[in-house]
């Protein structure tokens, strides 16, 4: 076996080897619901025909690259004009084409048509995060008696075809789950529609994919799907009243200093001033998309900064995450305890967020947007504090 | 045509200006900027003196070589691009202590008229033979002076042209070009059938046409711009404390409301007011079913689509709490509401409408209403 041939072996056995990654959890092949099955379908379908035409045009392109190379012989006829082959060589193709859009149109109708879904919940994106709220409604279980709202993660039932309505406060984002559906565009101004179904428990990973600026790479979330029994408890979860910290404790203080740094942009559903008035937050006055997330339960998600830092720390993670489909649910409804805080990233992120994630929000380069930050600044907290406000948040469950 | 180490000169001068240009813009250090850019302004110097005495190089003792260098060669024939350039100095330099305007002028003049004597002064040492230079000072620069004189004569033109729209009244501005319309068109027929009119004429007709459009411009944007009347609009009447978001009475905002809206797919709902002075929604999708209310995000610009099917003008109005408002340093606090323009029957309007906060900060919540019409509610819910 000669040396080209060796190395070509290898490359492309490495090559090969590449597209069999078992940890990929965005992976459009590994499809987890009827939305993503139908376009793996296609897929696959184009990808084959793509393939043997290849194979086909390759292979008479090698055998004329061999058969007709330059030995030296005389330059034969040239022809020009063969109407049959022309003939030919045009109604293939446009068959092959006719072929493939029959699917791939039927299969976007299908994918467009939301008219059976029984659950709606609206996406909102903004730099760099996506808001995620639930209205008032019959469908969802056994319904949703008063709004729901979270960030980063989606929770939904499984076998329930879910409608996402989904739009943007600042600029053009898209909503791509690939294990649960196609991409969706999430434009200012306009509600697109989104359907995703899952099969069975589990969490799907998904990421903006409409370049969004500097963050745009860090813009992530995730679904997760659970059986209709725990999709119950979570919105149970989500609705209950606030409890404040017991008094004098760490987490209390955590409240005063949530109050007195936090409030202003993320709100704490039930959170009251010392007057007994509700405290809500303005985030248009200092966030240029108008908004921050909301961490009335943020312990009741693991991830954080738009999905990008775990709220598990590394030893309890996988309990979540790789837990199998029977038990993921009730893995991630015990939420983040003590014990599995990835306390060291929540402490940096509230040290100096920008460190972590790049966002504007230099005051000195706030020009452009009249002052207003795009993701959370740096607030200068005391150490004191921020064990304070790691105490608070970790009751937020 | 370019010698060898000019070539060299002005492809480093390029790069040099470009590199300072591409540093300025993106980065923030002056002194680099600084740097490139004298770096850039000495190499098109050396460039220039380079180009003008065509990579010479003469010892000092070869006093017959000196004599025919091209440097000391006069040229054929005069210009007037130094007088021009001058000129052009002092006005850059009169801009220095007066107006930014005549200082950018002045720059602008300074660069084309150091081009075009640049041009000129090196064409004219290309040969002994006038026209032969001529013809080399022509192919260097009539691809830049044709679409920059094309784009400014263009700029003037129309310019000058909105000038006069500006100045006009509108029923004026109708008649005024209305008959200059004519006159171009006429003006044209006799050009097309008349193939034989001497192109001298024709020069005089469009020069005639084109300095009294100038003058014209010139005199109008004198003058100033005729008086615009700002219409009111309902936000406009709302913020000023008007209660025109309750009341179903026409108000001069309403007057010539556009009852059309272009785009009316992917917005967050439409909302209808049925014969029946009920208020129904549809949305994008499917509606949550059992939902007492539209539910809209926080902050976000939410567009609402209105249509009147009642059979009588009717807006849609909505109830957002409260706002706190400043009058004369006293701060007061009222009821604060959006609402469109009055909408015929059948007619559509949009409201944009951003809600800062959430819906439990009201006392009775954010609902829509129909001013008018009692039964016509809708709640609102913004988390």
């Amino acid at each position: 076996m000669s040396r080209r041939v060796r190395i070509g072996l290898v490359l492309g056995l490495g090559a090969l080897a590449a597209g069999c990654a078992e940890d990929a959890p965005q992976d459009m092949w590994q499809p987890a619901g009827p939305n993503a099955q139908s376009i793996a379908d296609l897929s696959w379908l184009v990808f084959v025909l793509a393939g043997i035409v290849g194979v086909i045009v390759l292979t008479f392109v090698a055998i004329i690259v061999v058969k007709f190379r330059d030995r030296g012989q005389a330059i034969p006829d040239q022809v020009h004009g063969k109407p049959t082959l022309e003939i030919v060589l045009t109604i293939i193709p446009a068959l092959i084409l006719i072929g493939v859009a029959i699917p791939t149109v039927g299969t976007l109708m299908a994918l467009n048509d939301t008219s059976d879904t029984e659950c709606v919940i609206n996406v909102t994106g903004q730099q760099w995060w996506w808001e995620i709220d639930y209205p008032t409604q019959e469908g969802c279980g056994s319904g949703i008696s008063e709004p729901i709202i979270t960030s980063g993660q989606m929770v939904i039932p499984i076998n329930t075809p879910v409608l996402v309505r989904g739009t943007s406060r600042d600029v053009i984002h898209s909503w791509w789950i690939p294990r649960l559906n196609g991409k969706r565009d999430m434009v200012p101004g306009r509600v697109h529609t989104n359907k995703l179904e899952a099969d069975e428990p589990g969490i799907y990973a998904g990421q903006c994919t409409e370049f969004c600026g500097l963050s745009h790479a860090n813009m992530r979330m995730e679904v997760i799907a659970m059986t209709p029994e725990d999709f119950e408890a979570w919105k149970a979860n989500q609705i209950k009243p606030y409890e404040a910290p017991a008094p004098d404790t760490l987490a209390a203080a955590g409240e005063q200093t949530y109050i007195a740094q936090c409030s202003r942009c993320h709100q704490v559903n039930g959170l009251e001033d010392a007057d007994g008035d509700p405290i809500i937050s303005r985030p248009d006055l200092s966030v240029y998309s108008g908004a921050a997330p909301n961490l009335s339960w943020l312990m009741t998600r693991n991830t954080f900064a738009g999905a990008s830092f775990d709220l598990l720390s590394p030893a309890c993670r996988p309990e979540v995450w790789q837990a199998p489909p029977e038990t993921v649910g009730q893995e991630y409804l015990k939420g983040v305890t003590p014990e599995c805080l990835n306390s060291v990233q929540l402490r940096e992120w509230l040290r100096n967020a920008p460190a972590m994630k790049p966002m504007y929000t230099d005051p000195e380069k706030l020009e452009p947007t009249d002052g207003l930050v795009r993701g959370m600044p740096n607030l200068a907290l005391s150490e004191d504090q921020i064990d304070e406000l790691v105490a608070y948040l970790l009751e937020r469950k | 045509m370019f010698t060898t180490g000019s070539k060299f000169l002005i492809g480093s001068a390029v790069i040099a200006t470009v590199t300072a240009i591409a540093y300025g813009v993106t980065q923030d250090g002056v002194m680099g900027t600084i740097g490139l850019a004298s770096a850039a302004i000495v190499l098109w110097f050396l460039a220039v003196l380079n180009l003008f005495i065509r990579d010479s190089n003469y010892w000092a003792d070869e006093i017959s070589s000196i004599d025919t260098a091209p440097a000391a060669v006069r040229a054929p024939v005069n210009t007037v691009w130094p007088f021009a350039f001058a000129f052009s100095a002092a006005v850059f330099a009169v801009g220095l202590v007066t107006y930014q305007a005549v200082f950018v002028i002045g720059v602008v003049l300074l660069l084309v008229t150091g081009a075009e004597w640049t041009a000129e002064a090196w064409a004219h040492r290309a040969s002994a033979d006038v026209s032969h230079n001529a013809d080399v000072r022509d192919r260097i620069a009539n691809p830049l002076e044709f679409p920059l004189a094309a784009a400014i004569g263009i700029g003037i033109v129309v310019y000058a042209f909105s000038r006069v729209m500006l100045w006009l009244s509108k029923t004026s501005t109708v008649v005024a070009f209305s008959v200059l319309g004519a006159i171009i068109i006429t003006l044209a027929f006799l050009f097309a059938y008349r193939p034989k009119v001497s192109s001298k004429a024709a020069a005089v007709v469009i020069g005639v046409g084109a300095l009294g459009l100038i003058a014209g411009g010139a005199a109008a944007g004198l003058s100033g711009e005729r008086d615009i009347e700002q219409h009111e609009t309902t936000e406009g009447l709302a913020e000023e404390g008007v209660d025109i978001c309750t009341s179903p009475e026409e108000f001069e905002a309403d007057e010539k409301a556009s009852q059309t809206v272009a785009a009316t797919a992917a917005v967050a709902a439409t909302i209808t007011l049925g014969a029946d002075g009920e208020l129904t929604y549809e949305l994008n999708g499917p509606s949550a079913q059992g939902a007492d209310g539209i539910t809209l995000p926080r902050s976000n610009p939410n567009n609402i689509v209105f249509r009147n099917d009642s059979g009588e003008h009717r807006r849609l109005s909505a109830s957002l709490g409260t706002e706190v408002v400043e009058e004369d340093g006293v701060e007061e606090e009222r009821p604060f509401y959006v609402c469109t323009a009055l909408v015929d029957d059948g007619g559509v309007q949009n409201i944009t409408m951003s809600v800062a906060l959430p819906s439990v900060t009201a006392e009775d919540g954010y609902f829509f209403f129909v001013p008018g019409v009692d039964t016509a509610r809708l709640n609102l819910l913004v988390p």
